[in-house]
Parts: structure tokens; C-alpha cells; sequence
């Protein structure tokens, strides 16, 4: 069987400048933190960026200068407040935004992972969302004879970018049970490639004691990076919490287009590893405090 | 819970946070599921109070994935772990979620809007500009109300900077459908439900049946028709036979809010 463990770089090094990066991200929870910073790291530029939710990672690509567009639902750092960066690259036109309700997002990605050209949905009629976005998003009358409903054009992305508890060296994938939401169930399904970070590397065995928890097969997946605490600074349900603190770090200097630079070569272009980065956020004691959340069961 | 809320009496202690809640609150029964959205402290704690009084049997499917959550009190996020304790089921991908609310389940949505406008359009997308891709203001996004408001929802808003900024005649983008050009038109386009009620810092607002246009409903104590009028952007219905003052919070409701559903006072956030 094929081997699929690598390094963050080689991860991430066949992305192609142009591409479109599917990221796993809801507001403050559950997005492949270290897969992002690589990504601003290799100097990427002109990506298309995929997300249901997107939080600090925009906000971070959009001042670094890699993405070029986003296709989602919203972008926001929910109690956090609005991406500051990615609000002012969309009002400068430094970024396109295709923006898709959720359940359009759902029909576009699973076309995507089913092979159609298109699957509908009832969500967002009437809204101006088709208007500007016609090329994607269609009425169609009900061959059955019902009332019209929307097709949503398939969404193939090029790369899907996810974080998961953990993973075998054959880039078996597992997940903890809880809300998967981020879409895990089909933007990965849905892409050209798959590049995974997971808390931890295990034996293929350890995934047998419980093939159920086991979301994505390894012959979908084209890389596996082992990283742990990979989502930080956000939530990563049940190991760890957001970092609050880091957040507000953040935000305290993303109104700032030279601060929030500042930030970005502090925390993410200088640190030459993880571990470096998990040092300069605060260390073991940082990453304790994390784990002892109000949402650990 | 034993404190006895059914008879007790009204209070003149309340913030207007607090005010809005109870407003809400009554309109989430048994037997109704509602969801939250991310950012909705007031419609969280609206739902908690329901649940604590009235309501014992309303099903709250938290931010649209802990169904039947119990949280002790609400917590610093109204999207993350916290708020889905002790759930009895997770919607573990937004899928499943969307698989029930494609159909009729889950009916009820609490939500706030960046515009709102007198027909009910919601606008959580983009404020002026040249044209769409280049806005003045970029707002977060629709996220999941332009489908809660296409697929037969009833809509409950909320709004505490009642003003003509966000109560405007005509919203810039449409990302939740309401009541459209008024009339029939989101009946034509099937769309069932849509906005119930707007329940602002000044006044509760719902829609005329025949015009669906939005109409004063109450206004709370202290403020006065005028003045709503006046931090409105655009002519609100006012019914002939006059506009009632909003019914304020019991003391029972209030010792809730504060000590048992949100000691944090994250309603004031």
C-alpha cells in the first residue's frame, strides 16, 4: 500500500498558484491551521478559497495576498467580530466573493463528489444571490411537474485542506464523533486532491478498533502531515478549545494593514516549525489551559 | 422548575436586552423546533427562557447541530461546544442538518440582520458601493439564512440599533428572501412562512397580511410611535386603533435571565 505521510512542505508544494483550495473551517472551530500558515509560508497566490464558514485563516490569506476569491457562505470570526483584512481586500476588489448560501454550497459540493453536473436546492430563491452568480446557480423547472427549484453547479476544487484526529501512514482518516460540520462529509469527497494534518499518526490497527470512526478511505487522500494541536487557534472538538486570547491578539492589529503584517511574519513566517509556532503562542502551558475547555465532556 | 412564573407580577427592573428577550421567548411553543445561528445571545437566551416557563417542550437544535442541547448557562459562543451540552443528538455534518430543514422540520429561525427592509429582506451580504464586487461595506455573508428564509421558515428578527441605517426602505442585496416586492410575490415563487416579527430596541414590528408590509406592533415603554417612525427608514403601517405598549418582563423572567440562563451577561455583548 502506498505511503502518504509527509512533510508540511511537500504538502503543500503541489498546489499551484491559481488553484481552487477547499478549506475545512467554521467561523472559530476546526480548520487545518498549520496547512494554512504553509500555505502564506510557500508564497501561493491567486487561490480560489472554498470554505462554509471562513474565520482567522481569511482573514490571514487575504493580508498575506493569497487568495484571490472566495466561494462560501460567510466569513466571520463569530464573537470575535468580522475579518478586518478580508473585509477590506473585498471592498478594494482585491478579492472576488462568490457567495452561496449553505445549502447551495452543499448542492455544488456534492455534485462535485457524486460526478453530476448539478444537484438542486430550494434554499435561496428569491434572494440576489443568483443574480450575481448566475453562472452557477440556475432556476429549472421541475421535470416532475412540481415547482422550480435551483441547480447548483458542481464544485470540484483542486485541493481539499483538512484537519483530523488521526490518521494510519496510509492516509486512513479518522475523526472523532461530535459535529463534523465543517463539511467533512463531502468537500473532501469532492476534490482533485487531499491533504490531511491530524493530531497523530497511529498504527492501522488502533483505526480497526474502530473502523466507524474512520471518515475519508486512504486511496482518497494524497498526503497525511502529522500536527498536533493543527487546528490552533481554533476549537478542535473534543481535544481543545479556540484560543481566545490569541484571537483577540489578532484582532487587536487586523484593522492595521501594517501590524496585522507584523503579526503575520511574527506568528506564521518565522517560526520554522510547529513546535516553534506552538513556543511562541504561549507553549505547554498555553495548550494545557486549551484542553481544559467548557465543551470537554 | 418550581419558581412560579405564571403569576408574577411585572417589573420595571428589566434592561432593554432583556425586554427583547422576553418578547421572543413568548413566541417559541411546544411542540415547535427553532434553531440558532452564530453571534445570537438574545435568540439563545430567548429560547432558554421558552423553554424555562412557557415552552418545557420546544426542541432547540443548537447553532444547527446540537438537537435537545442543555447548556447550565449560555456560554461565550453561541456556535461551539459549549452551547450543545448534554444534546441528545448531533447533526454531526451541515448535511444532515440541511437534509431536516430542506423539509419542514426545524420551522422557527431567530436571527439578526445588517439591513432589514419593509417588506422583510435581510441583508447580512454587502452596504453600497460601486456595485457588488466592490461594497462599501462587506458584511460576513448569508451563511444558512438565505435558505432558512426560501424554505418555509417562519422568521423571528432581532435588531437592538433600531435606526434608519438598518431598518431601510429597500435592503442593497437581498441574502434572506422575505416578503420580496410585498403582496403575493413569495407566495408566486413558492416560498412558504417567511419574516413573523422584528422585535427592535424601540418596538416589536410584524407584517400586514394582504401588503406585507411591516407594521407597528408595540412600542415599548418609553418610546413613542414618533420616534420609532422617525428611526425608521421608511413608513411603517400603524394600525388605526392605536399601538399598544410592549408588555415588559415578569420578576420571575427577569431572576431567570439573570441568574440562572445568562449570569455571565452574555446578552449584553
Amino acid at each position: 500500500m502506498q505511503e502518504k505521510i509527509t512533510s508540511l512542505e511537500e504538502a503543500i508544494a503541489p498546489i499551484r498558484d491559481g488553484d481552487v483550495v477547499a478549506l475545512q473551517i467554521m467561523a472559530t472551530y476546526a480548520a487545518p491551521m498549520t496547512l494554512v500558515r504553509e500555505l502564506i509560508r510557500q508564497k501561493k497566490k491567486d487561490l480560489g478559497l472554498v470554505v462554509l464558514i471562513g474565520g482567522i485563516a481569511v482573514d490571514w490569506l487575504a493580508n498575506a495576498g493569497v487568495i484571490n476569491r472566495l466561494i462560501g457562505a460567510a466569513v466571520t470570526m463569530e464573537q470575535f467580530g468580522l475579518c478586518q483584512q478580508y473585509r477590506k481586500a473585498v471592498e478594494q476588489g482585491r478579492i472576488r466573493v462568490e457567495e452561496i448560501s449553505e445549502s447551495v454550497l452543499n448542492a455544488r459540493l456534492g455534485a462535485g463528489a457524486r460526478g453530476l453536473p448539478f444537484l438542486t436546492t430550494r434554499g435561496a430563491i428569491g434572494t440576489d444571490l443568483m443574480k450575481e452568480n448566475s453562472d452557477n446557480m440556475k432556476m429549472l423547472d421541475d421535470p416532475f411537474g412540481g415547482m422550480p427549484v435551483m441547480a447548483c453547479r458542481a464544485l470540484v476544487p483542486d485541493f481539499a485542506l483538512i484537519h483530523a484526529h488521526r490518521a494510519d501512514r496510509y492516509g486512513n482518516i479518522q475523526y472523532e464523533p461530535g459535529a463534523r460540520w465543517p463539511d467533512l462529509a463531502i468537500m473532501p469527497k469532492a476534490a482533485k486532491h487531499v491533504v490531511v494534518t491530524a493530531e497523530e499518526i497511529v498504527d492501522s490497527e488502533v483505526l480497526r478498533r474502530h473502523p466507524e470512526r474512520t471518515i475519508l478511505p486512504g486511496f482518497k487522500v494524497d498526503a497525511v502531515v502529522e500536527v498536533p494541536n493543527g487546528a490552533h487557534p481554533t476549537s478542535f472538538f473534543p481535544n481543545y478549545g479556540y484560543d481566545t486570547q490569541f484571537h483577540r491578539e489578532w484582532t487587536s492589529v487586523s484593522r492595521n494593514d501594517e501590524k496585522a503584517t507584523e503579526f503575520i511574519d511574527r506568528y506564521i513566517r518565522s517560526p520554522a516549525s510547529q513546535s516553534e509556532y506552538l513556543e511562541l503562542i504561549g507553549g505547554e502551558e498555553r495548550l494545557e489551559y486549551l484542553k481544559e475547555w467548557e465543551g470537554k465532556r | 422548575m418550581s419558581l412560579n412564573w405564571e403569576n408574577s407580577p411585572a417589573t420595571a427592573d428589566y434592561s432593554i436586552e432583556e425586554l427583547v428577550i422576553t418578547v421572543l421567548a413568548e413566541q417559541f411553543n411546544n411542540g415547535e423546533q427553532a434553531t440558532n445561528g452564530m453571534g445570537s445571545f438574545i435568540p439563545v437566551a430567548a429560547f432558554m427562557l421558552a423553554k424555562k416557563t412557557h415552552a418545557p417542550d420546544l426542541i432547540w437544535l443548537a447553532s444547527s447541530i446540537g438537537l435537545e442541547c442543555r447548556p447550565e448557562r449560555i456560554p461565550a459562543s453561541t456556535l461551539e461546544a459549549p452551547l450543545w451540552r448534554d444534546s441528545i443528538m448531533y447533526l454531526e455534518q451541515y448535511s444532515d442538518f440541511w437534509d431536516l430543514v430542506q423539509n419542514n422540520w426545524i420551522n422557527k429561525f431567530c436571527v439578526g440582520a445588517g439591513q432589514l427592509d419593509q417588506y422583510g429582506n435581510a441583508n447580512n451580504s454587502v452596504i453600497g458601493g460601486s456595485d457588488y464586487h466592490r461594497p462599501k461595506v462587506r458584511l460576513p455573508g448569508t451563511a444558512g439564512l438565505a435558505d432558512l428564509c426560501s424554505l418555509n421558515k417562519k422568521l423571528y428578527y432581532w435588531n437592538l440599533n433600531h435606526s434608519p441605517r438598518s431598518l431601510v426602505e429597500k435592503v442593497d442585496f437581498i441574502s434572506g428572501a422575505g416578503y420580496l416586492d410585498g403582496g403575493d410575490a413569495r407566495e408566486r415563487l413558492g416560498l412558504g412562512d417567511g419574516p413573523q416579527l422584528v422585535v427592535t430596541n424601540l418596538a416589536v414590528m410584524d407584517f400586514h397580511p394582504d401588503s406585507k408590509r411591516m407594521r407597528l406592533k408595540s412600542v415599548h415603554p418609553g418610546s413613542t410611535v414618533e420616534e420609532v417612525q422617525q428611526a425608521t427608514g421608511f413608513e411603517l403601517l400603524i394600525p388605526e386603533e392605536g399601538v399598544p405598549n410592549t408588555r415588559v418582563p415578569t420578576q420571575a423572567q427577569i431572576s431567570l435571565i439573570r441568574d440562572v440562563i445568562d449570569p455571565d451577561g452574555m446578552r449584553n455583548k
